[in-house]
């Protein structure tokens, strides 16, 4: 068994592997298929400071090695969220490290989240900014496409919040190094990336785009090139923790990202085919490296060889 | 137990048209499954297809730990499933979702819109007594499993929108038609296309007969985590009196008073 001990600045995990947010609900529709406790972190749905629906139906749609979705972050809202019994309360006993995904339409909306947050910060291990979602209106990606934008989403946050924070980058820019500096000088602790990718699929029969909301975010192992790629570059351009999604189904999946600089990882897609994926791919992760004995996952983190 | 669990694929056989029939050993899901739930079949274990297709429950024996579903070609992750021979394997997540309700004195009478009749072959199995199953559908092609229900027991009554065998109309209208023939202790169950029961559910609000509906829309994990297969349902807590309820989890069998029609 090697070590799977991972640091992300103050932060340690047990293991890298954390689950994306939006695929794993708030943590307790997945507690039938195995212990919360044993992954890396758990990171929940997006957190606003207001209940929303959600988008309209139909929010899913595979397509070729992946799926479109346009959920359009309904959830309970930031009180609902820390009071509520299926919520933070329940994730307090399930021994799980929990990750808080927010979001807002205003960087005071998002300061908003993380003050409250802020009164269980025992509870919390980390706050992830969601500058990048590309299926709600205002907020979101109108935020992640903008470095200044952005700085001011985490700034506003930082001001806020002792606990870590970890900004959400959108793979939907055309020097990603910019968006990477710009959080980490902002006072963002970590980087994860990517979100999905802007994406359509139409039905040929009925001449109907397949989601409701037109467009949505395309995931699954089709986004993998191009999530290694984002976070080769992203690693390069800061000295702040990476955290690599995008696509990862297996233990291999997950040991190239780490390759490429991720120090961490979060399995998404491939828990809506496979409940227990994340699991396997922290058993895939420690095979790999018990194989080629490797003592710890640290020896491999940004080991891509590049050059002779 | 709910559970993931490989299964082997016993026989996997064409009905009618694209309707096929397969047969699992799934004793995991046999031993509990309920009339209303459904499974979550991986069609392919490759990263193709990454999502798995929900089927509902035809039937279950826990004796035999049989678990038959049928389904129809749609797709390409349908069409790789009727390529299964006997002997591969599918992983199969379930039961999944709640059940339809009823009591012991219950008179069963079904309103199954197209496919929905196939839902219901479980239900009308495991009611402690025959009734009616009003069956929708597009064409006489597209009627199914109408001797299955004979040989139970059941009336069956049939409405196609061609006009091509029974009623020539709506399967609402011709429940109506038959409102009178319900004894008091009867209950509707109704499984079809969302328009259809958007119209059962309208049908029945004024009738003094409690009704269960099959509701469900495209859906993504089958437990709750990924908001996918939302439905309305009647919130009064709500500003706008609804939210979104996730039919993989709340559902996807709900009582007609709680869906919201708006």
């Amino acid at each position: 068994m090697a070590d799977l001990t991972v640091k992300l600045g103050t932060l340690t995990l047990k293991n890298p592997v954390m689950t994306a947010s939006g695929t794993f609900g708030y943590g307790a529709e997945y507690e039938d298929f195995f212990p919360v406790s044993a992954l890396g972190a758990l990171v929940v749905k997006g957190i606003a400071p207001w209940a929303s629906h959600g988008n309209a139906t139909p929010r899913i749609a595979e397509v070729k090695g992946g799926m479109l979705n346009a959920i359009g972050l309904q959830g309970p809202g930031v009180e609902a969220f820390l009071t509520g019994e299926h919520y933070l309360p329940h994730l307090k006993q399930t021994g799980a490290t929990v990750i808080v995904n927010i979001w807002g339409k205003s960087p005071a909306d998002y300061a908003l989240v993380a003050e409250r947050l802020e009164t269980e910060r025992e509870a919390i291990a980390a706050i992830e900014i969601n500058v990048s979602c590309p299926n709600v209106k205002e907020g979101g990606l109108s935020f992640g496409t903008d470095p200044k934008s952005m700085a001011s989403v985490v700034s506003a946050v930082r001001a806020k919040t002792t606990i870590p924070i970890i900004t959400k980058l959108s793979p939907n820019v055309s020097r990603i190094a910019d968006f990477a500096i710009a959080a980490q000088d902002a006072g963002s602790d970590m980087i994860s990336l990517i979100n999905t990718i802007p994406a359509m699929a139409i039905d040929v029969n009925t001449w109907r785009p397949k989601l409701a909301n037109i467009t949505g975010g395309l995931s699954g192992p089709a986004v993998k090139p191009v999530a290694i790629k984002l976070v080769y570059e992203a690693a390069k351009a800061v000295s702040i923790p990476v955290i690599g999604m995008g696509g990862i189904m297996s233990g291999l999946d997950a040991v190239e990202f780490l390759l490429a600089g991720a120090s961490a990882v979060a399995a998404g897609t491939a828990t809506f085919g496979n409940p227990r994926a994340p699991l396997e791919v922290i058993e895939g992760i420690n095979r790999y490296l018990d194989e080629r004995g490797i003592k710890s996952v640290q020896e491999i983190i940004g080991q891509v060889k590049i050059g002779k | 137990m709910m559970d993931d669990v490989a299964c082997p694929v016993l026989s996997n056989i064409t009905l009618q048209d694209s309707y096929h029939k397969i047969i699992f050993d799934a004793p995991h899901i046999a031993a509990s499954a309920k009339p209303g739930q459904f499974v979550h079949v991986e069609v392919d274990d490759t990263t193709e297809h990454v999502l798995r297709r929900p089927f509902s429950i035809c039937d279950a024996d826990a004796e035999t730990g049989h678990l038959t579903l049928i389904y129809k070609v749609v797709g390409e992750g349908t069409a790789k499933l009727a390529k299964k021979p006997a002997g591969e394997t599918c992983r199969i997540l379930g039961p999944l979702g709640t059940a339809y309700q009823y009591k012991d004195d219950v008179f069963p009478v079904i309103a199954a819109g197209g496919f929905g009749s196939v839902s219901t072959m479980f239900l009308a199995k495991k009611t402690p007594r025959p009734g009616i199953i009003f069956m929708g559908a597009r064409s006489k092609h597209d009627v199914l499993l109408v001797e299955e229900y004979r040989k139970l027991g059941w009336q069956v009554e049939i409405a196609t929108d061609d006009g091509s065998e029974g009623f020539h109309g709506l399967i609402t209208t011709l429940l109506l038609n038959h409102t009178n023939d319900f004894p008091a202790e009867t209950k509707i169950f109704g499984c079809g296309p969302a328009p259809m029961l958007y119209a059962l559910i309208k049908t029945v609000a004024p009738l003094k007969f409690p009704c269960d509906v099959s509701m469900e829309q495209h859906m993504g994990c089958g437990v709750g985590a990924c908001f996918a297969c939302v439905i309305k349902v009647k919130d009064p807590t709500s500003p706008d009196g609804w939210r979104y309820s996730r039919s993989c989890k709340e559902g996807v069998v709900y009582p007609s008073t709680e869906v919201y029609c708006g």
